[in-house]
């Protein structure tokens, strides 16, 4: 069972602000999610190894370096950015 | 109330290879900021990492070189967390799985400090902090670390100090890296608790982060210890936290509470295949590392016969070592080149960068065919050390200093009549010696020996003129 203290938890490592009335919706809400993902545990397979259904190993890359992006081109997607560098901005 | 200290440290290091842990962005430190970075480093949709194979082995010789098991079968896993350094919002680390396990490190006083693992994982960016604003540089961000995490066996300060040291000097011989805690590629978190002494159970721990030097680790520790003792005194609690050392103010802070603790939420990277070691390949790095600090010591001080002060001085740094080796192979005392390296080259090389590069212009086979003289007779080691002065001076051999004529030292009878003109030519000195100055014997000495052309033993000289002065009294 998720509890209330649950989701305060959960939202305060996502950096989530809750409101009071939505917590009891959020918390039935998640208890559904979870029992909804818990189907999957009760499901019968000969898999065990879901962790590395490729059955790959050891794709590895030599230790030679290749050229960087230009800063302009590691820069364009940010939202914003000073002297080069990504910036974060302070939080009003 | 007495307590023990109880400490356990995680120290990151970062690996040496030429490009980053996921990708060929070049690793070098100090470049502009965010300049050594692509998409795969700084995050992006739809890239894929791929496992730099240097840095598995790498890791491996770390694991060898402080007697840990290698993995044969490890994997990678994510764990998130939320910070502008981290671009994709998780770090790619191993968290089940490591690549090494229950190793050791020995220290002096024959304590063994156990460690836990070593896993492989990638740096994160630098933050620098201004005006309320965050600027962040990637550069690093993806650069290969290994963090290597040792039991709670540490029982005190010195030992903390020594277990790290122990580390920089393991990591430096085998080359996986340079272990320079001012450029931040060797760091350490620092686990502290006290308990009563005699006491079994550990007491509440707090951590203090990102140590990167032995002198602010160790004021940091002496400062917790006593901030911790100090609680428990009053019959407070310790409050399980993580902490940062103030530099500046000589004090810890707390940067969050237990409760705040990350719950990193696991889990494999579906992106990185497992990463399997075979026992042949084991084998193999086993083979190639090369002699470590703590038996090069061993062996120097039992069979060389060298004083642990010195075998200590010349172990510390692997290419000091090496050129020891050289200069004394073939040498009738390795005493002798211990002695010109610690005495006399020591004194042009300063600090630990220095050191640590051994750049000297004078190659160990010069040095060792000046020793070789000395065994042979042909020159005294008066004259051993002031032609040691100028072949360091100007990088040549010895040939270029020493002239046939001068070797083979001078006979008594010189000698004597050295010491006779010596006496004669300096009245005022043998006045002041026989007057008690006992000093004043040395220009008497310098005589002896600049006439000689360095040739005349100081040794037998100082005795011959002691008893000459004393006679003409
Ligand atoms: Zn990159």
């Amino acid at each position: 069972m998720v509890t209330r203290e649950d989701v305060l938890q959960m939202a305060r490592l996502s950096k989530l602000y809750i409101k009071e009335e939505e917590l009891d919706a959020l918390t039935r809400d998640m208890d559904n999610i979870i029992a909804f993902a818990e189907t999957i545990s009760a499901a019968q397979c000969e898999q065990t190894d879901f962790d590395n259904i490729s059955n790959l190993s050891n794709v590895l890359r030599e230790d030679v370096v290749l050229p960087s992006y230009s800063r302009e081109e590691i820069l364009k997607n940010a939202e914003s950015q000073d002297e080069g560098y990504f910036l974060v901005k302070k939080r009003s | 109330m007495k307590y023990e200290l109880v400490s356990g440290l995680e120290t990151h290091v970062e690996l040496s290879t030429n490009t980053k842990i996921f990708c060929g962005c070049t690793t070098d430190f100090g470049g502009e900021q965010n300049t050594h970075c692509c998409p795969i480093c700084i995050g992006l949709p739809g890239t894929l990492p791929k496992l730099n194979e240097k840095v598995v082995d790498y890791a491996i010789m770390a694991g060898l070189a402080t007697n840990c098991e290698i993995s044969h079968i490890s994997k990678m896993d994510r764990k998130n967390y939320c910070y502008p350094d981290l671009p994709k919002a998780y770090q790619i680390s191993q968290f089940d799985m490591p690549l090494c396990k229950n190793g050791y490190i020995a220290l002096s006083n024959g304590r063994k400090i156990g460690i836990t693992r070593i896993h492989i994982e990638e740096d994160a960016g630098k933050l620098v902090h201004q005006r309320g604003n965050t600027y962040v540089d990637y550069n690093r961000g993806g650069v290969p670390l290994i963090e290597i995490v040792s039991e709670p066996d540490i029982r005190s300060i010195d030992e903390a100090r020594e277990y790290v040291e122990k580390l920089q000097m393991i990591m430096r011989y085998i080359g996986v890296s340079d272990c320079k805690m001012q450029e931040g590629s060797l760091r350490c978190d620092v686990n502290i608790s006290l308990r009563p002494i005699g006491s079994v159970e550990f007491g509440t721990r707090t951590e203090i982060k990102n140590m990167n030097s032995f002198t602010y680790m160790t004021k940091a520790m002496e400062y917790e210890v006593s901030r911790q003792a100090e609680l428990l005194d009053e019959g407070k609690e310790v409050t399980q936290e993580t902490l940062r050392y103030i530099v500046e103010e000589n004090r810890t802070e707390s940067m969050r509470g237990k409760e705040d603790a990350n719950d990193y939420r696991y889990f494999r990277e579906p992106d990185l295949v497992t990463i399997e070691v075979s026992q042949e390949k084991i084998d193999r790095f086993k083979a190639m590392l090369p002699e470590l600090p703590d038996a090069k010591f061993t062996r120097y001080v039992n069979e060389l016969g060298i004083p642990e002060a010195d075998a200590g001085l010349l172990v510390k740094y692997r290419r000091v070592a090496e050129y020891f080796e050289k200069a004394m192979e073939g040498t009738a005392n390795p005493k002798v080149a211990a002695n010109c390296i610690i005495g006399q080259i020591f004194r042009r090389v300063e600090n630990e960068t220095e050191k640590e590069a051994f750049d000297i212009a004078l190659p160990a086979e010069y040095l060792r065919d000046l020793i070789l003289l000395l065994d042979g007779g042909k020159i005294k080691m008066n004259l051993l050390k002031s032609t040691l002065e100028k072949m360091l001076d100007q990088g040549k051999p010895a040939t270029d200093f020493i002239k046939e004529e001068d070797m083979g030292g001078i006979d008594t009878d010189t000698l004597r009549q050295l010491c006779t003109d010596a006496i004669a030519a300096n009245p005022n000195a043998v006045a002041d010696y026989l007057g008690g100055k006992e000093k004043a014997l040395k220009s008497l000495l310098g005589f002896v020996m600049k006439n000689s052309r360095g040739r005349a033993d100081a040794v037998e000289a100082e005795k011959l003129l002691i008893e000459m002065v004393s006679a003409s009294k």
